[in-house]
């Protein structure tokens, strides 16, 4: 699936939550969130390295379908708690099509890809950038966290046990991934700039994803089935 | 002629009420290679951005004073992994990111980054995962970047920080080579030893003023040596109570005891 063009994977992540919420319920929800689930589990959906930056394709999609499931199960309580069943089986299943579809999103997208595709239909480089951020900040926290909890347990916090611990655990871990993270986007964005990314000049596409005629066309059908579907609910 | 021109330039952060540079005037010209030194907090940083034309134009804060660049300057800051770009997958696509943003015609980005993976010694490294490279290669990844730009005043803030050694030579080297060609360096680095073979001028920084200019042979005055900032063989030889002037070298001390 990493193989589709940039704005065929976006087509796609956006598409199957408006079905979710456009398409009744429980039967459309249902079979949307089983289509997001099921992408997750496709081959070229993994979540970032250890490193900083996403990179699709390197680990089994199982992860992916596990993260999918991991984040959307605390809506599921809430929504337990807050509705009846039949209300929670409603909402749940749209949210769940919501957080899957996003998790293969940024599984599945690489941002350079994003950029370059974004930059060769003449978007600006700033926005083409922030877009590719906000989708690889998942992966880039994750590994964050991931050497936080490290530097922890060497100096003797452990994030398991009671609640209390736990608590105790969490602001340990808390408080350096916001201020490290904080403080980065300062250096970033000094680094950044220095690189060109404020110039203004249109970029250099260097590798601009290939664009097919098919996909084009999927993308335009995707809209189309989006309205068919808004209109045959409201009429 | 000018590359950079900072003429009584005073800076304040924002929100502080005290300047971090104060009263600064300072020349540099094509092939120049003018070294910083001070202590943490010196200001040294500071103007390494101002020269760069990132304070305070992203950092936010107010400069009084005028400051004239003839050329495009490019940054390298001390640690690597947050220059990253983010959005390579290769080294060769982390060099190109600063030349393509330019806009400049393909051909020209792959002869820039050629050349700039090559006087970097990382070649060999160009089609590896940015992800997967030691702080070292890191960092010269990054330098490789910015020299891909082609910058008239390339500016260096501990550049050798996340180097070995043999690292470190080498890119004192590439700045000199560099210098050669008519690039102006504006460097801040707490590698004094290197200092001597490296710049032609040193500018000591205290508390966001400038102490004094000179030649690297600042380096072994009793003043700068009594603030830690003197080379290590000027160090020892005033720590074992030889009398002044200090020798700047291993070289000078070997002649001195001669």
């Amino acid at each position: 699936m990493s193989a589709l063009h940039p704005f065929s994977l976006l087509a796609i992540a956006a598409a199957l939550p408006a079905f979710a919420w456009i398409l009744p319920a429980p039967g459309g929800a249902l079979a949307t969130a089983l289509v997001a689930l099921g992408l997750t589990l496709t081959p070229g959906a993994g979540p970032g390295s250890t490193a900083g930056w996403s990179t699709p394709g390197r680990r089994p999609g199982f992860v992916t379908f596990r993260t999918a499931l991991v984040s959307a199960a605390p809506f599921w309580l809430f929504l337990l708690l807050l509705h009846d069943v039949p209300t929670m089986v409603r909402m749940g299943l749209r949210i769940t099509t919501m957080v899957a579809s996003f998790v293969w999103l940024v599984a599945a997208l690489s941002p350079d890809r994003l950029v370059e595709a974004m930059v060769a239909r003449r978007w600006s480089l700033a926005m083409a950038y922030l877009f590719a951020a906000t989708l690889s900040a998942v992966p880039i926290l994750r590994a964050r966290a991931r050497r936080i909890v490290e530097a922890q347990r060497c100096r003797g916090l452990s994030p398991r046990g009671s609640v209390a611990n736990r608590l105790r655990a969490l602001r340990a871990l808390a408080l350096p991934l916001v201020l490290s993270a904080l403080h980065e986007v300062d250096e970033r964005t000094l680094a950044l700039e220095t690189r060109g990314l404020g110039t203004g000049v249109r970029r250099t596409p260097l590798a601009a994803p290939l664009d097919r005629t098919a996909e084009r066309a999927g993308r335009w059908a995707l809209l189309l089935l989006c309205l068919a579907a808004l209109i045959w609910r409201l009429a | 002629m000018k590359i950079l021109g900072l003429d009584d330039v005073t800076f304040w952060y924002p929100a502080t009420a005290n300047p971090a540079l104060e009263n600064v005037s300072l020349d540099v010209a094509p092939g120049d290679i003018v070294a910083l030194v001070g202590r943490g907090g010196a200001g040294a940083s500071t103007l390494l951005l101002i020269a760069a034309g990132l304070a305070p134009r992203v950092t936010g804060g107010r400069l009084a004073g005028s400051v004239g660049r003839g050329g495009r300057a490019g940054i390298v800051l001390p640690t690597p992994w947050t220059q990253v770009s983010g959005m390579a997958f290769t080294v060769w696509d982390e060099v190109a990111f600063g030349p393509a943003n330019l806009g400049w015609p393909v051909h020209e980005i792959t002869r820039h980054v050629d050349r700039a993976l090559e006087r970097l010694e990382i070649a060999p490294l160009a089609s590896r995962d940015p992800a997967t490279l030691s702080g070292g290669e890191l960092q010269r990844v990054i330098i490789a970047g910015i020299l891909a730009m082609d910058p008239d005043l390339l500016v260096l803030d501990e550049p050798t920080a996340e180097l070995d050694p043999e690292g470190a030579r080498a890119v004192w080297r590439l700045v000199r080579s560099l210098a050669g060609e008519g690039k102006a360096v504006l460097l801040a680095t707490s590698d004094v030893d290197a200092l001597p073979d490296v710049a032609d001028r040193i500018v000591w920084l205290e508390q966001g003023s400038v102490r004094a200019i000179g030649a690297p042979s600042l380096l072994a005055e009793d003043a700068m040596c009594e603030a830690g900032l003197g080379t290590t063989v000027a160090g020892l030889w005033r720590a074992a109570g030889l009398g002044a002037p200090y020798p700047l070298t291993v070289v000078d001390a070997v002649q001195r005891w001669r």
